[in-house]
């Protein structure tokens, strides 16, 4: 063997052995997912558990700028309902110019059924409004980890009994709000493990982009704490996480995701989704209104994702809403 | 006269040299820098915050990439190429250079010559094709946030499904070569007619493909966006790990023991 090829053996050997060194470091530490790749921008993330069962985003301005809200907001200011401008009356809030993002999440309450939620709201906010506003209707206003807190205990919750909700001001411009354990929870979790942390949530948060709103979840947990009958839950596909995710301008266009168990499972829920939307092609062609929605229906995916897109131009909603309008002048 | 390993031994340090260093190399760098510098574009598309891939509107993650890389570029391109232009030309090159006989005339076994050129090309190929496909992983599975810590396990069943692959093809057309006197047109038609065409087939045809076996152990789901990869989906009739895993070894060794037997006893007659 020549000098030169002694030199490649040596080269190549090492490029191997040092890729799987590191992918044997990652391996067995868990090296978070950011330490090769870009970190998310939702810096809000970070006080959402790592537990959490579901995440969602709506980039609030933005939707609130799009053609079809305009729309939307022009047919109920016609029917005379402004609740916007009562709400901005009482808490200083523009809801069209002053939130900018929301990001929310459900996670499984602790020792108890159901679950617990909260919303992170980034945008600017009057502390001193809110803060005078909370006091007149009976609020608590204390500190909480550094951070200012706006509780308002004994409301009733879903089962009869008393929760307390708060609004806590984490940092500036971000406001949290839910129930006051889950708030305290959020600041006590700052530099601790989070939704970041989780792997499997956060590749499907990174998969999504050009969306203004968007949920990922975690199906399994979902389903695990339905309850559902046993007959129920063995006809539900295997899936294990979830996201939808969507971008509304003047029309819609989603993505549906799902993440089966196995290979075998993601076929069978193409399979099924297929049979579904080749019924729909059928049962639209006698409504030409659905006919656009239901031919841009795209299902996609390999190994064990499944994904369904759809898209409805602006055209497309008209059309529906005019549909609707002769209907209910018939 | 030294022993059977011994002397495929002694080819192989001679002939790894030779292989590494010949024009070849040059086709080979190619062809294995190609997905490096695409993954090094990905990289950089993905820096700027532009989706790197997507399809249907879904944006595709590292890993997802990273599988139809080593599935379309990898498993069904370079490892096919490689296995022709290199396993037919262990015996041609000899030939067409007019060298066979100083190999021929030494005190080996004739089919030490083939095993030992053939240790060579797996070495070298090996040596090559690996270490590039682990540059592309380190540069496309972070893409879009993918974990190197979940994905690492499905590394290195490719690294060994692609020693596996290179080893099988190679000893097939090593075969060829020494059978055939036009290896490489026959190589090609195997390769990208043959193959694609019973994969697409309902039935057992498919199974007289190197593809089919290789397509049981790839980690990576086949991804179904073309007419050819529905079809092949449809009549998809994969084996067990296992029992792919198996075939593919007796198809190397059996394809290797026929190319030694055609060495042993050919009779080459050498152009004037």
């Amino acid at each position: 063997m020549t000098k030169r090829t002694r030199y490649f053996v040596f080269g190549s050997v090492t490029v191997l052995l040092v890729g799987l060194c590191t992918g044997l470091v990652a391996y067995y530490t868990g090296m978070p997912m950011g330490a090769f790749g870009q970190p998310s921008g939702l810096s809000e993330l970070r006080y959402v558990p790592a537990t959490a069962s579901v995440v969602a985003y709506a980039d609030v301005r933005n939707l609130m700028q799009s053609e079809l809200r305009q729309k939307l907001h022009k047919a109920i200011n016609d029917q005379g309902e402004d609740g916007q401008a009562e709400f901005q009356k009482e808490t200083g809030i523009d809801i069209e110019h002053d939130i900018d993002r929301v990001v929310a999440f459900m996670e499984p309450a602790e020792g108890a059924e159901g679950y617990t939620a909260m919303a992170l709201a980034t945008g600017r906010f009057d502390q001193g409004r809110l803060e005078a506003l909370a006091r007149q209707h009976g609020g608590l206003v204390e500190d909480y980890g550094g951070k200012r807190l706006i509780s308002k205990a004994d409301l009733e919750n879903e089962h009869g009994g008393h929760k307390s909700m708060t609004v806590g001001f984490l940092e500036s411009g971000v406001v949290a709000v839910g129930e006051t354990a889950v708030v305290k929870r959020a600041i006590d979790r700052q530099g601790a493990r989070s939704v970041t942390d989780n792997a499997e949530l956060m590749t499907l948060v990174n998969d999504i982009d050009d969306s203004n709103a968007w949920a990922v979840g975690r199906f399994d947990a979902l389903m695990s704490h339905a309850k559902l009958p046993e007959g129920v839950a063995s006809q539900i596909p295997a899936v294990k996480l979830f996201s939808a995710s969507g971008h509304i301008n003047g029309g819609l266009s989603a993505v549906i995701r799902a993440e089966t168990r196995d290979d075998q499972a993601a076929q069978n829920l193409r399979d099924v989704v297929q049979g579904f939307l080749a019924l729909a092609k059928l049962q639209s062609n006698s409504q030409p209104e659905l006919q656009a929605l239901v031919n841009s229906l795209q299902l996609s995916g390999t190994g064990k994702t499944v994904a369904l897109s759809f898209q409805l131009p602006s055209q497309v909603i008209d059309s529906l809403a005019n549909a609707r309008q002769k209907a209910e002048e018939d | 006269m030294p022993s059977l390993a011994t002397a495929s031994l002694r080819v192989f340090d001679l002939s790894l040299g030779e292989m590494l260093w010949s024009r070849r190399t040059v086709f080979l760098a190619l062809v294995v820098g190609g997905p490096v510098l695409i993954a090094i574009i990905l990289r950089v598309v993905d820096a700027l915050n532009v989706p790197a891939m997507r399809v249907n509107g879904v944006r595709l993650g590292g890993p997802s990439i990273f599988g139809l890389m080593m599935w379309f570029l990898f498993l069904r391109f370079i490892v096919p190429v490689l296995g022709i232009f290199y396993g037919t030309a262990l015996m041609a090159d000899e030939v067409e250079d007019k060298t066979i006989t100083y190999l021929f005339t030494r005190p080996i076994p004739r089919s030490a010559v083939l095993i030992g050129k053939y240790l060579a090309y797996l070495a070298s190929t090996v040596l090559i094709v690996l270490p590039s496909v682990m540059l592309v992983y380190f540069l496309v599975v972070p893409i879009g946030g993918g974990a190197i810590a979940s994905t690492f396990p499905t590394l290195l069943r490719d690294l060994a499904l692609l020693a596996i692959g290179l080893g099988v093809y190679g000893a097939l057309f090593a075969a060829v070569g020494a059978w055939i006197k036009r290896p490489v047109l026959v190589g090609l038609f195997f390769a990208f007619g043959w193959e694609n065409f019973a994969m697409a087939l309902p039935g057992y045809m498919k199974r007289f493909t190197v593809a089919f076996y290789t397509q049981s152990l790839v980690p990576h789901a086949m991804p179904q966006d073309n007419l050819l990869s529905i079809l092949q989906s449809v009549f998809k009739d994969n084996v067990s790990a296992l029992q792919a895993g198996l075939t593919l070894v007796a198809m190397l060794v059996v394809a290797l023991a026929v190319a030694t037997r055609a060495v042993e006893r050919r009779e080459y007659v050498l152009e004037q």
